[in-house]
């Protein structure tokens, strides 16, 4: 009997963590190979299946973050330590982090598009120094969206870090930077030098940040790009990810610029 | 290799002789013309391409993954008994060859697979198209079947494709030195789709006059014999919500929902690219991802649109740019 690819398997939830008003971590007891920026498909019987991208890089569990926006992430909130829920993966083709050893790298993440860049910052911590600096940019709508808050420190100890939120309120106490973290990528003076960009985030997020860069001479195919699509089966077969051509879940998620760049629709 | 030839009148008791060991199906003319288990010989409906393919006879339009109790999961693939068909026409035998590529080779699906795998197809050689907008002839289409009916009047020419159909050669076939010209293997005046290379096509003005028309009814990917984009979804019951179906259903690349992602956001929204993207899939991308053209050219997509497009015709007029 050949292995049956749309069945799931349980796993239990080691450790829950609010990160936001909107959206939370789980942590799951599950040991498997997997690539930053790669996802699983994550289910509750009878609520239905999601996919969501790894947020951590580590060989003592499996992290995903996850933003309530639709049926399944509303129900997955729901669940607490020790509960089970089923999975399989990971599927896709992530970060290649070890062609990548020896250049800078460049993180410009926005919103919950930081998550799947967590895996792969996860990742460079794990192989400091197979990595030369690390410099991230890190956007947010406003001060309550902010996601990984307990890692900032650490990430600041060890890297360069950028964060700005799109607006803050008054009330919030906010004493950070408020502005597109776009504005702030423009600003700042960076070398396309041995310098790799890993991205992901809204769309025109994306394109801005591409615009950018452009301008301060990167190549495309010195940009990675994470994509998001609807998908069912995430092994090839129920072409519902498919970006001119291109299945998202066997090509990407994470695509050089210049293989995606100019597909349409 | 010889052909056989079997005349009209033995091959009704050959066909006979199949129901009495299995299921044989064929096309029959009821409210539309589909592929459904023959009791009478005699209601066998030839004249015309059946309007439904046997898709649905492998790839079903809905499958039950698993069964789900909790977070429990139980698998039952049910197997079918030995199924025959006759009256498969080129076009859906070599569709049904790019299925079984899809769910057997590049994948194994196991759904696919129980349905598929006892089934024996016997094809029916269409002596001219069967409809204006047939264009098989224009497609790269092979010899695939277990055996293959050439209507000669009172007899049929036979070619064996297999060794499941070389088992049914019985009695009532006798060998014949007579052959199949090479010609007579592509059917005559199918060869309408003049531009096969669309790459270059994507931006063309032309496809605004179909997308204009079109309604977005899914009519075009439901018939289609390759089509195989599926959603998946779950099902509870009524009398214990935590037990249910995962469910696998045909989907449409026509409908918005087909890239509408949680927070609302459709990624193929207006109707151009959705009506755009079936037709570069079938011609375009499959090639290029399998190097096998998906389209087999049966030309239901056309026959059946409400409003009559013609994207054969689209992309003919289209000029290079």
């Amino acid at each position: 009997m050949t292995k049956n690819e749309y069945i799931p398997f349980p796993v239990k939830i080691l450790k829950k963590t609010n990160e936001s008003t909107d959206t939370f971590t789980l942590r799951l007891n599950w040991l498997v190979k997997h690539e930053p920026g790669q996802f699983i498909q994550i289910s509750i019987p009878g609520i239905g299946e999601a996919p969501i991208s790894i947020s951590s890089y580590s060989n003592k569990y499996l992290e995903i973050t996850i933003r309530k926006v639709g049926n399944v992430t509303n129900n997955l909130f729901k669940l607490e330590k020790g509960d089970e829920v089923l999975v399989r993966g990971p599927y896709g083709k992530g970060y290649p982090m070890k062609e990548l050893k020896g250049n800078n790298l460049i993180f410009i993440g926005g919103g919950c598009g930081v998550a799947p860049l967590k895996g792969a910052i996860d990742y460079v911590e794990k192989n400091r120094k197979d990595y030369g600096n690390i410099v991230l940019f890190i956007g947010y709508r406003s001060p309550k969206d902010i996601l990984f808050s307990h890692k900032h420190k650490d990430w600041g100890d060890k890297f360069k870090i950028y964060l700005s939120v799109d607006e803050a309120a008054p009330e919030t106490c906010y004493s950070g930077n408020v502005g597109f973290i776009t504005k702030t990528l423009e600003k700042e003076q960076i070398s396309n030098k041995n310098t790799v960009v890993f991205m992901c985030g809204p769309s025109i997020m994306m394109e801005k940040s591409a615009q950018i860069l452009e301008n301060k001479k990167f190549k495309d195919k010195q940009i990675y790009i994470s994509t998001e699509r609807l998908m069912y089966c995430a092994f090839g077969l129920c072409c519902h990810c498919m970006i001119h051509g291109k299945l998202t879940c066997l090509d990407g998620p994470v695509f050089r610029y210049d293989k995606i760049k100019d597909s349409k629709a | 290799m010889y052909l056989y030839r079997i005349t009209k009148q033995d091959f009704s008791e050959f066909l006979a002789n199949i129901k009495t060991k299995s299921e044989l199906y064929a096309p029959i003319k009821t409210d539309a013309v589909r592929f459904q288990k023959i009791d009478n010989l005699d209601d066998i409906y030839l004249k015309t391409l059946p309007d439904f393919s046997v898709k649905e006879f492998f790839f079903r339009q809905r499958e039950k993954l698993f069964s789900f109790n909790g977070n429990k999961v139980t698998v039952k693939i049910d197997k079918p008994k030995t199924r025959v068909f006759f009256g498969l026409r080129r076009c859906d035998l070599n569709a049904i060859a790019h299925q079984d590529f899809v769910f057997m080779e590049k994948h194994k699906d196991p759904y696919y697979i129980a349905q598929r795998k006892g089934a024996i197809l016997l094809g029916y050689h269409c002596n001219e198209a069967p409809s204006k907008y047939c264009f098989c002839g224009s497609m790269d289409l092979k010899d695939c079947y277990d055996l293959m009916f050439w209507d000669k009047g009172n007899h049929f020419l036979v070619d064996v494709g297999s060794d499941k159909g070389k088992k049914l050669i019985d009695k009532n076939f006798k060998k014949t030195r007579l052959k199949v010209a090479e010609k007579d293997r592509k059917i005559k005046f199918t060869d309408r789709l003049k531009k096969k290379d669309i790459s270059n096509l994507f931006d063309n003005p032309n496809w605004e006059k179909g997308a204009k028309l079109c309604i977005s009814c899914a009519s075009c990917t439901t018939l289609c014999p390759t089509c195989y984009c599926h959603e998946i979804k779950d099902e509870t019951k009524l009398e214990d919500l935590k037990s249910g179906d995962r469910i696998r259903e045909w989907s449409s690349c026509q409908l918005k929902d087909f890239s509408r992602v949680a927070g609302n956001h459709i990624f193929r929204e207006p109707l151009l690219d959705r009506f755009k993207h079936r037709i570069y899939h079938q011609l375009q991308y499959f090639k290029e991802r399998y190097n096998i053209e998906m389209c087999v050219g049966c030309g239901r997509c056309i026959t059946h649109c409400p409003t009559d497009i013609d994207f054969v015709q689209l992309i003919n007029e289209m000029k290079d740019e």
